[in-house]
C-alpha cells in the first residue's frame, strides 16, 4: 500500500471520528459568550469542529466558509438535559430494575422529532429512559447530528448516567399489576436491594479479577449478571445517576442514599420541590433539572413553584431547565424568559440555564455551554436577543456544520411545505 | 359610653374611607394598551364603581381615589383564556369534574360543579388572566355546556358573566370497541341527537299550543339542552384537530344553521379562506401543536400570521390538547411564538383580549380599555408578550385582587426555612 493512499485512508478515518466537524466563522452578530459577557459586532471562528477563536477584532483564517450574521444573535448551542426524543422505545416497564438496558440502542438517528427540535436552537441532549422503573435505563448524551451514524451522534468521552426514578410512577406502574413497589417504601427497598446485590457481585468480580492478577491458576470467573454489570459500573463511578424526583423528602432521600453507596448523583430531574430542600441539593452538589411553570397534572407536583428559582439561586444550586417533552424542546429559550417573570436574576443567569449549567450537569463543561475557544463549535443564532419572547432560532450549527437554516426549512420560504 | 361612641364614628369614617376608596382608581404613569384604539404612553384609567370612567391622557385624581403608579409599564385589558376547565379542577381531593360519562352529555352544566376556591382560578389571575371560559368537558361527541365566569369572588353566583354560554361538541370523540368508534361515526351521532333535538322542540311547542294531535311528551334534559344550539342562541364550539374533523364540523355548521366556533389545534390553514367568508371564528389552539413529519418546522408558528392575514376572527388558547386549568396563565406564549413567526404585535394582543371576547359574546362588558366597559386590568412591568415582563396588580370588576396564589405561599414558608438552615451551616 502507498503512503498516499495510507495517508488518505488517515484522514477518511479523522473525518469519520470527527463527525462531519467543518470549519466555519460567523461574523458581525452580537455574540453571547455565556461565560464572558457579550461581544457586540463579534466574531466567532470554528475549525475543524473546535472554536478557535471569539472576539470582536479577529481574524478569519483564510479558506474558513464565513457567514454574516450582522444583527443577530450568536450563542452557544442549547442543552437540554432531559429529553425522551430520538428513541424507538423508551420504558422497558416490565420490572422495577432493569439497568442493563442501554437507550443508546434505540436510538433513532432520522427521527423527524431531532429537525424540529434543531429548529429551537438545541445541539446537545440527554435523551432517556422513562420512569417506570426505580431503576431504568442508561441514557444517552448524543449532538443532534440528524441522520448520521448512531456512533457519530452519541458523545464519546463522557461518563452515560443512569435514570433512576422515585415517587408515583413507579408505584403506579408496579402497584397497578399487584407487584412490589406500591409505596415509597418499596421504591426504596427496591433500590437498595439492587445495590446491595451488586456490592456483592462487585466484591466476587474483584476478588477475581485480584487473584488472576496475582498469578492463580484454575480460576473459574464469576457469572455474568447484565443487570448488575451496570449497577457495579455505577459502583465504581463508571456510570452516574440522574434520578426523577417530585418531593422534596424523596429529593432528600436519593441524595442520601447516593451518599451511602457511592454513587455520583448527578441530575436531580423535575425536582419539583427542589426549592424546599434548596440547601440540602447545593451542599450535594447536584443538578437541578426541571421545569419552570409545570405544576399540578398529578398530586406530586402539585407544589411546583416558578418563584423557587430565586430560593434555589441563592442557595447556590446548578440550576438547569430542561423539556421532557418533543414539544417543549422546541422553545427552551422561551421557558427560560419566564423565569426572569418570576424572580429577580440576571439574564446571562437564566441563559446558564439552558447552556452552561446543562453542560455542567452532563459532566461536559469543557467541551460545550459557552463560546470559548477550545470548545465544540456548538451555536443557535437568533434574529433577536434569546430571551427576547419574538425571538426566533434561525440557524443551529454542530460542530462548524449548519444543521438548521430558517432561510431554507420556514414555511414562509418559496418550496416550503404549508 | 360615650367614649365607645367616639371610636365608633371613627371607626365608621374609617370604613366609609376604605369602602370609598375601593370605589374610585386610578391608574396612571403606563402605556395604556387600549386595545380598541391606539396606545397611550403615559396615560390614565379612572376607575370607578366596577366600570372603567375614563381613559385618557391627562386625567386628575378624584377626591378620595386610590392612585395606582404603573411605573412606567403598560395598562392592558384582563386576559380572556376562552377554552378552560377552571373551577372544575382543584387541590388533591377537591377532585376533577371534567368529562361525564357517556358519549352525549349536552345536559352537563359546569356551573353545577364549578368550585370557586380551585387553586388553578388564582395562579391564572395574578399572571392577568382576569375571564375565562369554563367548559364541563371536551372528551365526549357531545361534550355539555359552558359558561363565562370573572375571575374574581368567593361564590360562584357572583363570578358568572354569562350562563349556558356555548356548547361543547368534539369532532374526534371516538370511543374504542363501542359507537361511535370511526369520525364518520361522530358526525353521525351528532347528526342524530341534533335531530332528535329538532323533533323534541317541535314536538314540545306544539304540546304547548295544546295541539289535539300532540303525543305527550317525556321530558329530556339532554334534548332540552340542545335546543339553544338549534336557535342559535347559543354558540357551538367543534373541537377539532386535523383535516378531517374540521371538515365534519364545517359540514354540521353548515347542514344544521349553527353558529359555529372551531376550537382547532391543527390543520387550519386550507380553510382559512372559507372561515373568513362564512365569518366562523376559531379558538386557535394549535400554536405549539408538533407540526407532523412532512410540514415545515414553524407551519404552526406561522398560521396565526396566516389567519390574520386572512381576516379570520381568532384566539388563542394555550392548551392544545383541551381544556387546561393549570398553565392558563401561559395564554401569551403562543402569542408571542406567533408574533416571532410573522403576527403583529397588535394582531397578537387582540387575540389575547378583545377576540375571545368577540367569539363569547362579552365583548360589550370586556377586552377592551374603554369607558362603560367593566374594569377588568392588569399593569405589567413590560409588554405582555415578552414573557419575562411581571404582572404587578390586577384588577377585577373593579376591585384590586391580592397577589397571591398557592405558589407564592408556598414561596413565602419555604424561603425563611432554606435561609435559616443555610445560616445554621
Amino acid at each position: 500500500m502507498s503512503k498516499k493512499l495510507i495517508s488518505l485512508l488517515v484522514v477518511i478515518g479523522l473525518c469519520a471520528v470527527s463527525g462531519g466537524a467543518q470549519d466555519l466563522a460567523l461574523k458581525g452578530g452580537t455574540v453571547i459568550t455565556v461565560s464572558k459577557g457579550e461581544i457586540p459586532k463579534g466574531t466567532v471562528v470554528i475549525q475543524k469542529g473546535r472554536i478557535t477563536a471569539v472576539g470582536s477584532d479577529v481574524a478569519i483564517p483564510s479558506g474558513v466558509k464565513v457567514i454574516d450574521v450582522s444583527g443577530k444573535y450568536v450563542m452557544p448551542g442549547l442543552i437540554d438535559s432531559h429529553s425522551h426524543i430520538a428513541l424507538a422505545d423508551i420504558n422497558e416497564a416490565t420490572d422495577p430494575v432493569t439497568p442493563q438496558i442501554w437507550m443508546w440502542e434505540a436510538l433513532e438517528p432520522d427521527s423527524d422529532a431531532i429537525r424540529k427540535t434543531l429548529a429551537g436552537g438545541v445541539t446537545t441532549i440527554k435523551t432517556m429512559h422513562g420512569s417506570a422503573n426505580v431503576i431504568g435505563g442508561v441514557n444517552v448524551t448524543i449532538k443532534l447530528k440528524y441522520g448520521a451514524p448512531v456512533e457519530e451522534m452519541m458523545v464519546q468521552g463522557v461518563r452515560q448516567q443512569l435514570k433512576m426514578a422515585l415517587g408515583e410512577n413507579p408505584k403506579r406502574v408496579y402497584g397497578s399489576k399487584g407487584r412490589s413497589p406500591s409505596t415509597r417504601m418499596g421504591n426504596a427497598h427496591s433500590a437498595r436491594k439492587a445495590f446491595i446485590e451488586a456490592q456483592e457481585y462487585k466484591a466476587k468480580w474483584d476478588k477475581y479479577e485480584k487473584e488472576r492478577s496475582e498469578g492463580k491458576k484454575d480460576l473459574t470467573p464469576p457469572k455474568k449478571d447484565l443487570k448488575l454489570e451496570t449497577l457495579k459500573m455505577v459502583l465504581e463511578k463508571k456510570i452516574s445517576v440522574d434520578c426523577h424526583t417530585y418531593r422534596a423528602d424523596e429529593i432528600v432521600w436519593i441524595i442520601n442514599f447516593c451518599r451511602e453507596f457511592g454513587i455520583d448523583l448527578l441530575q436531580l430531574s423535575h425536582c419539583v420541590d427542589g426549592y424546599k430542600v434548596a440547601d440540602v441539593i447545593a451542599e450535594a452538589g447536584v443538578s437541578f433539572g426541571g421545569w419552570v411553570d409545570w405544576w399540578g397534572f398529578k398530586e406530586e407536583s402539585y407544589d411546583g413553584c416558578p418563584f423557587g428559582f430565586t430560593i434555589m439561586n441563592d442557595a447556590g444550586v446548578n440550576i438547569v431547565i430542561n423539556s421532557d417533552s418533543a414539544d417543549e424542546g422546541r422553545y427552551l429559550y422561551m421557558n427560560a424568559a419566564k423565569v426572569l417573570k418570576y424572580n429577580e436574576l440576571t439574564q446571562n443567569e437564566v441563559l446558564k440555564m439552558i447552556t452552561l449549567n446543562a453542560a455542567v450537569s452532563l459532566e461536559m463543561e469543557d467541551r460545550v455551554g459557552s463560546l470559548d475557544v477550545g470548545k465544540d463549535g456548538d451555536i443557535a443564532v437568533f434574529d433577536k436577543h434569546p430571551l427576547d419572547s419574538t425571538t426566533k432560532c434561525v440557524m443551529t450549527i454542530i460542530e462548524g456544520r449548519v444543521y438548521f437554516d430558517h432561510a431554507e426549512e420556514s414555511v414562509t420560504v418559496e418550496g416550503g411545505a404549508q | 359610653m360615650k367614649k365607645h361612641a367616639v371610636w365608633g364614628f371613627i371607626l365608621f369614617l374609617l370604613t366609609a374611607g376604605v369602602i370609598f376608596s375601593q370605589g374610585t382608581i386610578l391608574i396612571k404613569n403606563g402605556t395604556v394598551v387600549t386595545v380598541s384604539g391606539s396606545s397611550l404612553r403615559n396615560g390614565c384609567v379612572l376607575i370607578r364603581d366596577g366600570k372603567i370612567a375614563d381613559v385618557g391622557k391627562d386625567i386628575s385624581a378624584p377626591a378620595g381615589a386610590r392612585i395606582i403608579d404603573a411605573g412606567g409599564g403598560f395598562i392592558y385589558p384582563g386576559m380572556i383564556a376562552p377554552f378552560t376547565a377552571l373551577g372544575l379542577t382543584g387541590y388533591p381531593g377537591a377532585g376533577n369534574d371534567t368529562n361525564e360519562t357517556g358519549t352525549s352529555t349536552p345536559h352537563m352544566d359546569p356551573f353545577d360543579a364549578f368550585n370557586p376556591e380551585d387553586e388553578c382560578i388564582e395562579v391564572a389571575r395574578i399572571d392577568g388572566i382576569t375571564t375565562a371560559l369554563t367548559v364541563s368537558g371536551s372528551r365526549n361527541a357531545l361534550s355539555g355546556g359552558a359558561l363565562v365566569m370573572n375571575l374574581k369572588g368567593d361564590l360562584a353566583d357572583d363570578m358568572v358573566m354569562k350562563k349556558h354560554a356555548a356548547m361543547v361538541f368534539n369532532m374526534g370523540a371516538k370511543v374504542s370497541g363501542k359507537y361511535p368508534s370511526t369520525l364518520p361515526g361522530v358526525n353521525a351521532l351528532i347528526r342524530d341527537k341534533l335531530n332528535q333535538a329538532r323533533r323534541y322542540a317541535d314536538r314540545t311547542s306544539r304540546s304547548l299550543k295544546k295541539d289535539k294531535n300532540a303525543e305527550p311528551i317525556a321530558r329530556s334534559l339532554e334534548m332540552e339542552a340542545l335546543i339553544p344550539v338549534l336557535e342559535k342562541k347559543i354558540p357551538a364550539i367543534f373541537v377539532t384537530m386535523n383535516e378531517v374533523t374540521i371538515r365534519g364540523a364545517l359540514r354540521i355548521i353548515d347542514e344544521y344553521d349553527l353558529k359555529g366556533i372551531l376550537f382547532a389545534n391543527g390543520g387550519i390553514l386550507k380553510y382559512a379562506d372559507r372561515l373568513a367568508a362564512e365569518k366562523i371564528p376559531v379558538i386557535w389552539s394549535g400554536t405549539m401543536t408538533i407540526p407532523r413529519r412532512w410540514e415545515a418546522y414553524d407551519l404552526n408558528y406561522h398560521t396565526a400570521a396566516v389567519l390574520q392575514k386572512k381576516g379570520v376572527l381568532f384566539a388563542f388558547n394555550e392548551s392544545a390538547g383541551g381544556p387546561g386549568s393549570r398553565n392558563v396563565r401561559r395564554q401569551p406564549v403562543p402569542a408571542a411564538m406567533s408574533v416571532a413567526h410573522g403576527l403583529s404585535e397588535d394582531a397578537a394582543v387582540k387575540a389575547l383580549t378583545i377576540n375571545p371576547a368577540r367569539i363569547l359574546g362579552i365583548s360589550d362588558r370586556v377586552g377592551s380599555l374603554e369607558k362603560g366597559k367593566a374594569a377588568d386590568i392588569f399593569i405589567c412591568s413590560g409588554n405582555i408578550l415578552q414573557l419575562s415582563s411581571k404582572v404587578t396588580a390586577v384588577i377585577i370588576n373593579g376591585k384590586e385582587i391580592p397577589m397571591t396564589s398557592v405558589q407564592t405561599r408556598l414561596r413565602d414558608k419555604f424561603a425563611p426555612l432554606v435561609r435559616e438552615r443555610r445560616a445554621r451551616k
